[in-house]
């Protein structure tokens, strides 16, 4: 096992612009043989069971060629962050690797499985980079430590500026190789920054990085909402004075009213396939649900009554949403079935349940429930059943959002004072902060998956 | 099946864009509309309107009927009252209380008086409840307002209603003193 690998990375397709990012792809014949076929054909990591073990994994630094040494850390740290935010792996600290990262080889053939077993890592992540002329030539392989195969490998060509966003790239193939389906590492938050009187969105990737402001108008501005085809924000603004419902383009900064009802127009949601969406407006003397495209013509209602009806929530398939209503005197969380007009209480714990976001896979709905003065976020299965907490009453959580995947819940938390956005595993493991701003930060809506 | 080649088998070539981190997001985001900025009041202001906090020309003066000196001073000292006398509510709810009646029965009475004066009624909750939520309870507390003024006669054509949810506290406190003083209706006047 292991030997014979492919060691040439052919470079088919150079120079297409720094924009450009080159992947290659190489497989070894040992791996190849044993599975049948290239590819994550062994699912590691079953993603659907709960409670699985954290894979012990290893990511020293990249080793070096050519003369700009900056990537070589920085690469395997940003792996090594994107596998602990994932919760699927224990990363291990290179503070206690017997191999010197810029001593040890890259191929099969040269790695020493018995050292990365002697620290406990049952997979290692082994990696190397040429940068030249600001260019950046990175390759990686994951290996499986216990049985001594090469699971995925591939090269990547790019900027040293880019040397970020590879190792995202990087981090989404080993855990597509592990589990499947690739990660979320390149997806993006959008959010709303108070500072001072003011609230505006602003948008960030999940590390914190190329933090851009969306809106500037030193304004209220609320609820953002991504497209599913993460080109577009919808959000709620107070820049004309009454509560509008905005789109804004996210690349160019376009924007342009298409709500604008006399009463409020608040808490856009995207149906599923894009083009349309779900909204709130009081245009008739009370907050109804209705159903607009993305011009700003309204559809049909979804939810009226003489109750609130707001933050509607569409299941992954765009069959039903789920949405906040006080019909039963205080806010709890409802599901409507489009198609029939059946409607379903879901919250019956507690007295004060809003913000529903459903999950992607369509197994969980989040909310943020309020007890004894405090916001926590529990999830629970479409049907009611299964209800759980997520956070424990430290500080204030309110405002779930889910990753892509399905696998990462994230919110604002006041649990270190000022409000910041953070995400947790849906296991409830795993909690960590995902903004360092000044100000305070709430309402995140995380990106559908990349489409750059 | 059975490949015993040493070199690689699979090579595949994709072209990934990177445009969205490294051309568009480190762009600032230009509005295409001139917006006002947030410091200016939501209400009618210009086209030469009363400017709240501002002082009224002879052509306003005229306009409302008031023409002696103390009219006018007693107005002023009515306008104040009628502005900061918020109506408060208990939590995650909107129905009017005694005491709210009461204070909304000097606003009828003041509008009575003054028949070219608006207002916008504002409704504004504490900060415990959920932001988007608290934008409907905060409509529901201005409406009830709206209903007490318009069954006691004022005409509907001068008011007007905005809730502001959580997102104008008055009170910046982390207590139930200042989610008190916070859950209110609040009156603006316009002329």
């Amino acid at each position: 096992m292991g030997k014979g690998t492919a060691e040439t990375v052919r470079r088919a397709c150079a120079g297409r612009g720094w924009r450009k990012l080159l992947i290659l792809f190489w497989a070894a014949a040992g791996f190849m043989s044993a599975s049948g076929a290239w590819g994550a054909e062994r699912v590691y990591i079953d993603i659907t069971q709960p409670g699985f073990v954290k894979l012990p994994i290893a990511v020293p630094d990249f080793k070096m060629q050519g003369d700009d040494a900056g990537p070589a850390r920085q690469m395997a740290a940003v792996i090594r962050d994107d596998l602990d935010l994932s919760g699927y792996f224990k990363v291990l600290d290179p503070a206690g690797f017997l191999e010197s990262p810029q001593q040890m080889g890259v191929l099969p053939s040269e790695i020493r499985f018995d050292s990365w077993k002697a620290v406990g890592a049952e997979f290692l992540v082994r990696g190397q980079y040429e940068a030249r002329g600001g260019g950046l030539n990175a390759e990686f392989r994951l290996f499986d430590v216990v049985s001594q195969k090469m699971v995925v490998g591939k090269a990547y060509e790019a900027r040293v500026a880019d040397a970020r966003a590879v190792a995202h790239r990087i981090a989404n193939e080993i855990i597509a190789a592990l589990t499947g389906e690739a990660g979320i590492f390149d997806t993006r938050l959008a959010f709303v920054q108070a500072e001072g009187d003011a609230k505006e969105i602003y948008v960030m990737d999940l590390d914190g990085q190329n933090l851009t402001a969306i809106t500037r108008d030193r304004s209220t501005a609320l609820s953002p909402a991504w497209s599913p085809d993460g080109t577009q924000l919808a959000y709620v603004s107070y820049v004309e004075g009454q509560p509008k419902i905005f789109i804004a383009n996210v690349f160019s900064g376009a924007r342009r009213a298409v709500a604008g009802y006399p009463g409020i127009n608040i808490t856009p949601a995207w149906h599923p396939a894009g083009g349309r969406l779900a909204v709130t407006l009081s245009k008739d003397g009370n907050p109804d649900i209705f159903l607009m495209d993305a011009q700003g013509s309204l559809l049909k209602a979804l939810v009226s009554g003489w109750a609130i009806d707001v933050s509607p929530s569409w299941s992954p398939d765009g069959s039903k949403i789920a949405y906040v209503s006080n019909e039963s005197g205080n806010p709890h969380i409802y599901v409507l079935d489009l198609a029939g007009g059946n409607k379903r209480r879901l919250t019956y714990e507690g007295k004060y349940n809003t913000s529903p976001a459903w999950s992607p896979k369509g197994d969980w709905i989040a909310f943020s429930s309020m007890n004894g003065g405090r916001h926590n976020i529990f999830i629970v299965r479409p049907d009611g059943s299964g209800l759980r907490a997520l956070t424990h009453g430290e500080g204030d959580n309110e405002s779930p959002t889910w990753s892509p995947d399905g696998r990462l819940v994230a919110f604002s938390s006041t649990r270190e004072g000022a409000s910041a956005i953070w995400a947790a595993v849906v296991n409830g493991e795993g909690i960590r902060r995902l903004t360092r701003l000044g100000g305070a930060q709430s309402q995140p809506s995380w990106s559908p998956r990349a489409n750059r | 099946m059975n490949h015993r080649v040493t070199a690689a088998v699979v090579w595949c070539c994709v072209l990934l864009t990177l445009t969205a981190m490294a051309g568009c997001s480190k762009k600032a985001v230009p509005g295409q509309t001139a917006y006002p900025s947030a410091a200016t009041p939501a209400g009618p202001g210009a086209g030469g309107r009363y400017t709240p906090g501002g002082p009224i020309d002879e052509a306003t003066w005229q306009k409302l009927g008031l023409r002696t000196e103390e009219e006018r001073q007693r107005f002023l000292k009515e306008m104040d009252e009628f502005q900061n006398d918020d109506i408060y509510f208990e939590f995650d709810a909107y129905v009017l209380m005694d005491e709210a009646k009461a204070i909304l029965d000097r606003k009828v009475d003041f509008l009575r008086r003054y028949p070219k004066v608006s207002v916008t009624v504002e409704g504004h909750c504490d900060e415990r409840g959920t932001n988007d939520y608290n934008l409907a309870l905060g409509e529901r507390r201005a409406n009830a307002a709206w209903q007490y003024l318009v069954n006691s006669g004022i005409e509907p054509s001068r008011l007007n209603m905005i809730s502001y949810g959580e997102e104008r506290p008055i009170a910046l406190g982390h207590d139930e003193a200042s989610w008190a003083k916070n859950r209110r209706a609040h009156f603006v006047v316009q002329f």
